[in-house]
């Protein structure tokens, strides 16, 4: 079997700081006395993701999934264990993060998608399925401070979404902007799952998960529960959500 | 380490559009917008030659521009550690949410005070030919010199940055730090004018030669010391690649601190 993303035995500890101390005063005047807590937000994860397919991460809030994306994506480092990913990765987690309030949407474009990776003529070649996908032709040599949220988003996910990447991750930001332009945006997932890319993403909607995934995985208190078919895993994970609701 | 610099050459585009926003959001919304970057040093040596031809008079022959030879190459180093330090917090929010190699932020900082430095070269050679200073062959050792001072410029930049995120006193220490080492080197006064029982600590400062070396190329027009330059160079050098490894330890854990 070919894996996209093969992690072994990771663990992550956070520390958490009752009043973080950042100054040489703080740290002067109260050493030793800074009370600090450990939290193990993800405890021995063991996981194989096959090539070509989409994985959904379900769980409650609190329970690891946005760690476990910020692990693959290499903005975190794990505290022990080891992650491997093959092939070129780009991460969704939050859109227009990086844009400049003072530059043009075109110009942000440019910014935005070389901080995802891009090279310049990928993006030349992609501006205008950008801007057209983005629905924002007239508003495109306009500084970003002038759009409006929804704009600002779509604008974001429209860059996010034309990346051409082997592995997509994406954390709880399908919902975007109005019921058509979500639509659009689905179409596009679905778009890259015919094209054999691998996606993982995180959901609070098991239903998002079962229609969209081909694999889930529950995670609970920092450990993997059931990792196996997205509907059956699905099904598993609600059961349980239910008998402790009722 | 090589995997360390690969990964920033794979990055280079949002390098390259780093540095363009550090230069163009800088005078944006201003009138006169880029052309600060030639006003700014222009009016700096206006004020220099009013104050020290009318007020303070010196017995050193065209004493603006043995300033001015100093002074530009010693803003490059200052700004670029100053807003290099600062350059990760800064970008928190993107650090948090997107993975790119963090050395871009300190980097693209050293490269556009780079730029800036170079542009303020279209003043200064000018301003040396009208006052009567010849350009002459020396003048060709110039990009060493550079590449020398921009080894340092980018070791403390990045650790500085990387630091800043753990201990955010940096930013402050080295503002103070920076004006007393603006003391300890010959920008305002020649080298010569130290007593001699205190000459060490000059030479211990590695900016010191640098900060000589192109006074001596544009200003006396003569070939710089090539054996201090290669020592101090060699020393930039391992300083840079200790420093990046010690940023690739530290960069680790920057989501979660900064």
């Amino acid at each position: 079997m070919d894996y996209a993303i093969a992690i072994k035995d990771v663990s992550k500890k956070f520390r958490i700081y009752h009043g973080r101390m950042y100054s040489l005063k703080e740290k002067l005047l109260y050493w030793g006395q800074q009370r600090s807590e450990e939290f193990w937000a993800l405890q021995n994860i063991n996981l194989e993701i096959p090539k070509g397919k989409t994985v959904g991460l379900i769980g409650k809030n609190g329970s690891g999934k946005s760690t476990l994306l910020k692990l693959i994506s290499k903005i975190l480092y794990p505290t022990s264990g080891t992650i491997q990913v093959f092939g070129r990765m780009s991460t969704l987690l939050e859109l227009g993060a990086g844009f400049h309030q003072e530059f043009t949407g075109r110009e942000n474009i440019y910014l935005n998608a070389s901080i995802l990776g891009f090279s310049k003529k990928e993006i030349d070649r992609k501006i205008d399925q950008i801007i057209a996908f983005s629905e924002l032709e007239n508003f495109i040599d306009t500084p970003v401070r002038n759009y409006s949220s929804g704009m600002y988003m779509r604008l974001g996910f429209s860059i996010a979404i034309h990346v051409d990447p082997d592995i997509l991750l994406i954390d709880e930001i399908l919902a975007v902007g109005d019921y058509e332009f979500q639509k659009k945006c689905m179409d596009r997932i679905e778009e890259f799952k015919k094209a054999g890319k691998t996606i993982v993403f995180v959901s609070h909607s098991g239903d998002q998960v079962k229609q969209l995934c081909d694999l889930a995985v529950w995670l609970e208190n920092g450990k993997l529960i059931r990792y196996g078919s997205a509907a059956s895993v699905v099904d598993e994970y609600e059961q349980k959500v239910e008998v402790i609701s009722q | 380490m090589l995997k360390q610099i690969q990964n920033i050459y794979l990055y280079r585009e949002m390098l390259r559009n780093v540095v363009l926003r550090e230069l163009r959001a800088r005078y944006k919304g201003s009138v006169l917008g880029f052309l600060w970057t030639f006003v700014n040093p222009l009016l700096m040596l206006v004020i220099y030659s009013v104050v020290f031809s009318y007020i303070l008079k010196t017995e050193i022959i065209n004493y603006p521009m043995f300033i001015f030879v100093a002074l530009l190459p010693w803003n490059y180093f200052v700004n670029s550690i100053l807003q290099g330090t600062v350059s990760l917090v800064q970008n928190a929010g993107l650090i948090k949410k997107i993975y790119f190699p963090r050395e871009v932020f300190p980097i693209a900082v050293v490269i556009s005070n780079l730029v800036n430095y170079l542009l303020s070269l279209l003043i200064m050679i000018p301003a040396l030919l009208l006052t009567g200073v010849h350009i002459k062959l020396p003048a060709i050792s110039f990009p060493l010199i550079l590449l020398v001072e921009t080894f340092f410029v980018l070791a403390f930049a990045l650790v500085l940055s990387v630091i800043n995120i753990y201990f955010r006193d940096m930013e402050h220490l080295v503002g103070v730090i920076i004006l007393a080492l603006f003391y300890l080197t010959p920008v305002l006064y020649p080298l010569s004018l130290i007593p001699e029982n205190i000459i060490w600590i000059f030479n211990l400062n590695p900016i010191t030669p640098i900060i000589q070396a192109y006074r001596d190329i544009f200003f006396e027009g003569i070939w710089p010391d090539w054996a201090v330059l290669m020592k101090v160079g060699l020393f930039g050098l391992v300083l840079l690649v200790f420093s990046m490894r010690i940023f690739d330890r530290m960069q680790r854990d920057a989501a979660e601190h900064i």
